[in-house]
């Protein structure tokens, strides 16, 4: 009889208890796939290709100063808060400041808009470093030479004029048209990279925190290995001390402008991936003992240390290419020098080039006239001054440094699978993001399997990126790049740290972190989320409201293939609309579904009223 | 730099043959761009021969080993000439003699002239380049040099075209590895499936089952006591049954 009832027993609570399995929240294997998820999702290309170039134009080493500066007073302070958020709530972006208010619903939901753009134009970078990557198995490299025109006279004009590294990058691989108004068709070799990256990710996100939690292993600590190879390789090369030299100079004035102390804030913000909401559904899958206020402090600390690792390495290449190309100007007028005037072989040198310029311009003046238009002014400084960031650093000026290099197969491919390792990682971030919101929603939960939600978001994203791989998508991904996420960012945040501060309360909110750590966080947390952090913020979003109210029409940088160089454009008033929308789109969420939830209330309350008149 | 090459080749154009025979040797143009004229030597005279301008680099070449310029060499030039001659025109009478080199200079630069066997007057320009250009690499060789160090100026070496594979060697890696991530994502999704579906199986098996191995009873497990059928309970048990024997 007791054996019966337990059959009924179990007969009842078997499909619930499966039920229940399926719900209870997965979470981390350990605590350190968390931190590692975070480190792989932080650091990520910006690492390697804005910091350096901000180094670069801020001074140098004198960098450092605001740059640590405001690590320390924004940085740590805003991603620990959002940690404790996440781990808190147990819920994505949405439900997490759904449970801090009703009307803070928008918040969330901005975040997920803003993810969602970022995650349809950054896999696009994937696919190149992918196409990159693929092209390296060659004898000679792509990059390395211009293809010869159809008679065998004399290389392809559009490569004599530029380089072949650029050449390579905006013909072969973008095969770019002359302006944003000229589509073009769909790039097949894009489109399949880009189809390529997608899988990749999906792969990475099947399996939720189970299959995450493997990848970020990789993802977080190959880049490292690559790094620590890159800095050997790039010290010991020819000319990499001038680079260092350079970079290390700290020119102090620097610091007066105040545009280094803005750049040093926006790129802490931007680089610890700060609102978009990935921080948040990391930490929702935490026990909810974890010491996330040590993981935060780490973290941050880790991510700053490798920018500056990571600049060291480029700056090294730097120097490299620099040198390379002021040994092969001065060699060019050598050579220019020699043939003009029939001088000996030997007897112009770098140390008497000037000597004898000076000597020949004063005795021949006549035939040194008719010569100096070609004769170049070759100067390393300028060499190095040439600062460049984003995908002109990643794709043509590492890529020239690596041709000249030698076994540069075998350097290409490291270089190209670290990019992959670091895009992939920050990957995993920006599409948890969108999904774990979208799987607390309980009415898709109910009807869509977790492998089947994730395939559908990167369905999504990817046919949507198939427009970037049209031959005017560069300039698409330029403005998503410059406008999507910037100034939205800023204003969730904003809103964020002063949601948690004010609306949720400062208090209940230590209370709540004390309850998961053991100790109420230091006074200097409660100083930085309640007043300075808010200050910060505001002070960032004024200072780009003026900068792009001043700014003008916004112009871009288009590739003009008779000249082998980019001319500067305006963009077309469709364009600028787009542009406006994009910084619309996220940032109306949150009053637009605070206004709706106030109505939604409203609506309620009478209908109450009418009930307790009735009973 | 190169965004300067149209202006020059404009400013060139205005002044296309210059006067190359003057006392201190030095010539003007520097003769590296392609479209600049094969360069008409004026005689004293004001006559104009057909000739090129030939320029060498044996240091940038060879470095430590690089030989001395002396009239030997200059011998086994115009021998080399001679014989790019004979090779191109088929014509044996071409000799030594018929290559004259005149304009030297430190550089190690100079001007060739070739004239047809036995008489003054100078081959025609375009024979010369042709057979210049069909025995190339000889004369390259001859001089351990190549098209970049051993220069006819005005004379446009082809360019090497590059090795193209017959198949876009990109595709095969990209094939390859679309092929395992896209086999890894099939084998995740199946296993997915089909351990749901054990899950299921064994729920619902579960409730025949009892999961007896978990129901003990006095200690003991009830599937063990079913097999054993009982248990020997010491206490009551006696060994030898002396009591009564009925």
């Amino acid at each position: 009889f007791a054996l019966a009832i337990k059959r009924k027993y179990h007969q009842m609570v078997a499909p619930k208890a499966l039920q229940m399995v399926q719900e209870s929240r997965p979470s981390w294997d350990n605590p350190m796939q968390f931190v590692l998820a975070c480190v792989s999702y932080a650091v990520g290309l910006g690492n390697v290709w804005r910091f350096p170039y901000l180094c670069q134009m801020h001074g140098g080493g004198g960098f450092l100063i605001p740059y640590l500066i405001m690590l320390l007073v924004e940085g740590v302070p805003l991603f620990y808060m959002e940690l404790a958020v996440g781990q808190q709530m147990r819920q994505g972006s949405i439900g997490a400041w759904t449970a801090i208010s009703p009307y803070l619903t928008g918040v969330g939901i901005a975040s997920v808009v803003v993810s969602l753009f970022l995650c349809v134009y950054y896999n696009v970078i994937n696919a190149w470093a992918f196409w990159y990557l693929f092209h390296s198995f060659q004898e000679t490299l792509p990059w390395a030479e211009c293809p010869v025109n159809g008679n065998r006279t004399a290389f392809v004009s559009e490569c004599e004029k530029s380089s072949p590294t650029q050449y390579f990058w905006y013909r072969e691989t973008l095969n770019i048209t002359s302006s944003i108004n000229d589509t073009g068709g769909i790039q097949m070799g894009q489109a399949l990279c880009l189809l390529l990256a997608w899988l990749v990710v999906f792969l990475c996100i099947i399996r939720g925190t189970k299959s995450t939690g493997k990848v970020v292993y990789v993802t977080s600590i190959f880049p490292y290995f690559v790094l620590i190879i890159y800095l050997i390789r790039g010290v010991t090369l020819h000319g990499a001390v001038n680079g260092l030299k350079y970079m290390f100079t700290p020119k102090l004035t620097e610091l007066a402008n105040p545009k280094a102390w803005v750049n040093a804030a926006t790129q802490i913000f931007f680089s610890l991936g700060l609102g978009f909401g990935s921080l948040i559904a990391f930490a929702s899958f935490n026990q909810p003992n974890n010491n996330f206020e040590k993981q935060a402090i780490i973290v941050s600390l880790i991510n700053s240390g490798t920018s500056v690792f990571a600049s060291i390495v480029t700056f090294s290449i730097y120097g490299f290419k620099a040198t390379f190309n002021y040994e092969a100007c001065i060699d060019r007028m050598i050579l220019l020098l020699m043939n003009s005037f029939d001088l000996a072989e030997g007897s112009v040198t770098t140390e008497n080039l000037s000597d004898w310029v000076t000597r020949l311009n004063a005795t021949y003046p006549e035939q040194f006239a008719l010569i100096s238009p070609q004769m170049e002014f070759c100067d390393l400084e300028s060499e190095l001054d040439t600062a460049v960031e984003g995908t002109g650093l990643a794709f043509i000026v590492y890529s020239e440094a690596i041709k000249n290099m030698e076994v540069s197969q075998l350097w290409s491919v490291l270089y190209f699978t670290m990019l992959l390792m670091l895009g992939i990682g920050s990957m995993l971030g920006n599409v948890a993001a969108i999904i774990t919101p979208l799987r607390d929603w309980q009415l898709l939960s109910r009807h869509l399997q977790q492998e089947t939600l994730a395939g559908l978001v990167c369905l999504l994203c990817f046919i949507i990126g198939l427009g970037f791989t049209s031959r005017s998508g560069n300039y698409w991904f330029a403005i998503f790049n410059d406008y999507a996420v910037t100034l939205s960012l800023l204003f969730i945040v904003l809103i964020e740290i002063l949601s948690v501060c004010y609306i949720y309360g400062l208090k209940r909110f230590e209370k709540d972190i004390s309850v998961m750590i053991g100790h109420l966080p230091h006074w200097y947390w409660r100083v930085t989320w309640s007043i300075v952090s808010p200050l910060l913020i505001v002070g960032l979003l004024i200072f780009y409201m003026i900068d792009y109210i001043t700014g003008g029409t916004p112009t871009y940088q288009a590739w003009d293939e008779l000249q082998g160089r980019t001319v500067k454009k305006e963009y077309p008033p469709y364009a600028q609309a787009f542009i406006g929308i994009l910084v619309i789109a996220s940032m109306i969420c949150v009053p637009l579904v605070a206004l709706v939830t106030f109505f939604k209330r409203k609506s309620r309350r009478p209908k109450e009223g009418t009930i307790s008149t009735i009973t | 730099m190169i965004q300067y090459l149209p202006i020059f080749k404009k400013m060139l154009q205005k002044y296309p043959g210059r006067n190359r025979e003057r006392q201190n040797a030095l010539v003007t143009e520097t003769g590296d761009s392609p479209g600049m004229a094969k360069g008409m030597i004026t005689g004293a005279r004001g006559d104009t021969h057909d000739g090129y301008k030939v320029r060498l680099s044996i240091k940038t070449a060879l470095g430590k080993d690089a030989y001395q310029w002396n009239e030997d060499e200059k011998f086994l030039f115009r021998a080399t000439i001679a014989f790019a001659m004979r090779a191109y025109t088929k014509d044996e009478s071409y000799n030594v003699s018929s290559v004259l080199i005149c304009n030297e200079t430190q550089r190690v630069s100079f001007w060739i002239q070739v004239k047809r066997p036995n008489t003054a007057i100078p081959v025609q320009q375009d024979l010369l380049e042709k057979a210049i250009i069909s025995s190339r690499n000889r004369i390259n060789s001859a001089f351990l040099l190549s098209d970049k160090t051993l220069e006819f100026v005005g004379i446009t070496s082809t360019l090497p075209s590059p090795i193209e594979p017959s198949y876009p060697v990109w595709l095969v890696v990209f094939g390859v590895v679309i092929g395992i991530v896209t086999l890894g994502i099939i084998a995740i999704i199946v296993s997915g499936v089909l351990a749901k579906k054990r899950k299921i199986k064994e729920i619902e098996d579960g409730d025949e089952l009892e999961k007896e191995d978990n129901i003990v009873e006095n200690g003991i497990y009830c599937g063990v006591l079913e097999i054993k059928e009982g248990v020997n309970n010491g206490a009551f048990a006696h060994e030898d049954d002396s009591l009564t024997k009925l």
